[in-house]
């Protein structure tokens, strides 16, 4: 089978057709900030940054800048920095970011308030540059491509009852039958592993993998025990335990079912990009505005959030997140019938059906991979019609100093 | 309702169930579906209990288990924060276990 996707020089395709503004330093924001908003086809990342953080969580900003930029559904990347390679941490040296991005064989640009004249100056040069890259882009034709080129990430949350029984198993279901047509899945969300965790790693192809995905979840229940609070006072959200979820075992169980029944072939630290195909854990938050980005700097064409929305507000909420894919587009998909009626311009996909026994799983989990692979050949999520772009929360281990 | 495992000693409202009203359960093949009567109203998306459970019973769902009972729970009766709790991340219990050295 095949998906109409964007060929890209490395022989990587994408989903969408971006050009991505990273804003090496967080002082240059608004400059990214400012060209995005005046350019179309464009995206800024725009975080509260590297400062005063350790390596280790410089390390994971530097993975989600390089790795959205390396995601195929970039095609070409600007970075704003500051001439002066020794004024800042290296990790997020434009030099370095460049040569990272480069390995995607896409075209990188650099931009400087030294060389521009400013900070004003340096919104115009990005501003000219961008309409220029996004004009080549639009030359770029969608072609059939084998479905063994995407990979998609999903997320679960405002997880109720029907999350474990309509809707996370349709997704798993998609999952399995994406995964047998060569392509990839990632799941992750490393808190909700708990009280599932065993029957998780059971399935790790490599021994290895299961050690240390056990040895994630054991250093996130520590510290969660370092609060000093039951963590049901944090998780299960109140949101999730006014819709009929109580610990957060049961949270976890009913997560799990997104992964589907294909064997894992490997462990990935936050944000990393996977080494081959099929299904993947990768460590991480479960926030909607930090999983969608993570996913999509792990190379995640396309993105889902498997809602439950037992405890949303009625009548046409807001959504959970917004285009917090960055790059990719964030999907919302459900397996209860009362959130798709009450927010039916944002939901794209029910599978709420299942629970009335309207449709079985297979049926619901065959029509949601046919909704992803249109999603992925272009047609919109209902969150990309929205012009706006909720603030990305990457996932920082802490302290700050 | 649903019973996800037959192992589960609870299972989950699929509708909004009314107290005194008997419902059927759908239990997974092979085992055949059973009726209860609620002895409270269990909502949409709530869990009741299938069998009379004591504190300190471990609830199971899914075929594992959820947590624990921290009050003795009739069969019938509405399953949740109010009378089960967590077995893991109790940063709570671990922080009375170190005052109480």
């Amino acid at each position: 089978m095949t998906f109409w996707g964007y060929v890209r020089p490395n022989g990587e395709v994408g989903a969408r057709n971006y050009v991505l503004i990273i804003p090496s330093y967080r002082i240059i924001n608004i400059a990214a900030k400012r060209i995005c908003d005046y350019v179309f086809g464009t995206r800024a990342i725009v975080t509260t940054g590297e400062v005063s953080r350790h390596t280790k969580d410089r390390e994971r900003l530097a993975r989600i800048f390089t790795g959205l930029a390396r995601n195929p559904n970039v095609y070409a990347v600007i970075i704003l920095g500051a001439k002066n390679d020794g004024s800042g941490y290296k990790e997020f040296l434009a030099t370095r970011l460049t040569e990272e991005i480069g390995k995607s064989q896409k075209p990188v640009s650099v931009l400087t308030v030294e060389e521009s004249g400013g900070l004003e100056r340096l919104v115009e040069d990005g501003i000219a540059l961008a309409r220029q890259y996004v004009h080549d882009a639009s030359l770029i034709r969608r072609e059939p491509v084998p479905l063994s080129a995407l990979q998609i990430g999903v997320k679960c949350g405002f997880s109720d009852a029907t999350s474990g029984i309509s809707g996370n198993p349709a997704f798993g279901l998609a999952a399995d039958k994406l995964i047998r047509e060569g392509g990839t899945v990632l799941f992750s969300e490393t808190t909700e592993l708990i009280g599932a965790e065993q029957d998780v790693a059971s399935r790790c192809v490599d021994p290895k993998d299961a050690a240390r995905l056990l040895a994630m979840v054991e250093e996130i229940e520590e510290a969660a025990k370092r609060t000093g609070e039951d963590i049901r006072q944090i998780n299960p959200i109140p949101a999730n335990i006014n819709a009929g979820i109580s610990t957060l075992e049961e949270k976890s169980l009913g997560a799990i079912q997104k992964a589907g029944s294909m064997p894992i072939q490997g462990v990935l630290e936050y944000a990393q990009r996977p080494g081959k195909k099929g299904l993947h854990f990768m460590d991480g938050w479960a926030s909607g505005y930090s999983l969608p980005v993570s996913l999509a700097a792990a190379g995640c064409q396309v993105t889902l959030y498997q809602l439950g929305g037992g405890d949303l507000p009625s009548n046409d909420p807001p959504v959970i997140a917004t285009n917090t894919g960055v790059v990719a587009p964030l999907m919302f998909v459900t397996g209860n019938p009362r959130t798709a009626k009450k927010a039916p311009r944002s939901i794209d996909f029910s599978s709420g059906a299942v629970l009335t026994g309207e449709e079985t799983l297979e049926e619901a989990g065959e029509k949601l991979f046919n909704k992803i692979v249109s999603i992925a050949g272009g047609e919109l999520a209902k969150g990309e019609t929205v012009n706006y772009m909720d603030p990305i929360e990457p996932y920082f281990l802490g302290p700050v100093f | 309702m649903i019973q996800l495992n037959g192992n589960d000693n609870v299972a989950v409202a699929i509708e909004d169930c009314s107290s005194n009203v008997e419902v059927t359960v759908k239990a997974p093949a092979p085992h055949a579906s059973f009726s209860i009567v609620p002895i409270s109203n269990i909502p949409f998306g709530h869990k009741i209990a299938l069998s009379d459970l004591k504190p300190g019973d471990i609830i199971v769902k899914y075929g594992r288990p959820i947590g624990r009972a921290t009050k003795a729970i009739p069969k019938g009766e509405l399953v949740g924060v109010h009378n089960i709790e967590g077995l893991r991340g109790r940063g709570d219990l671990e922080a009375s276990r170190r005052q109480a050295k």
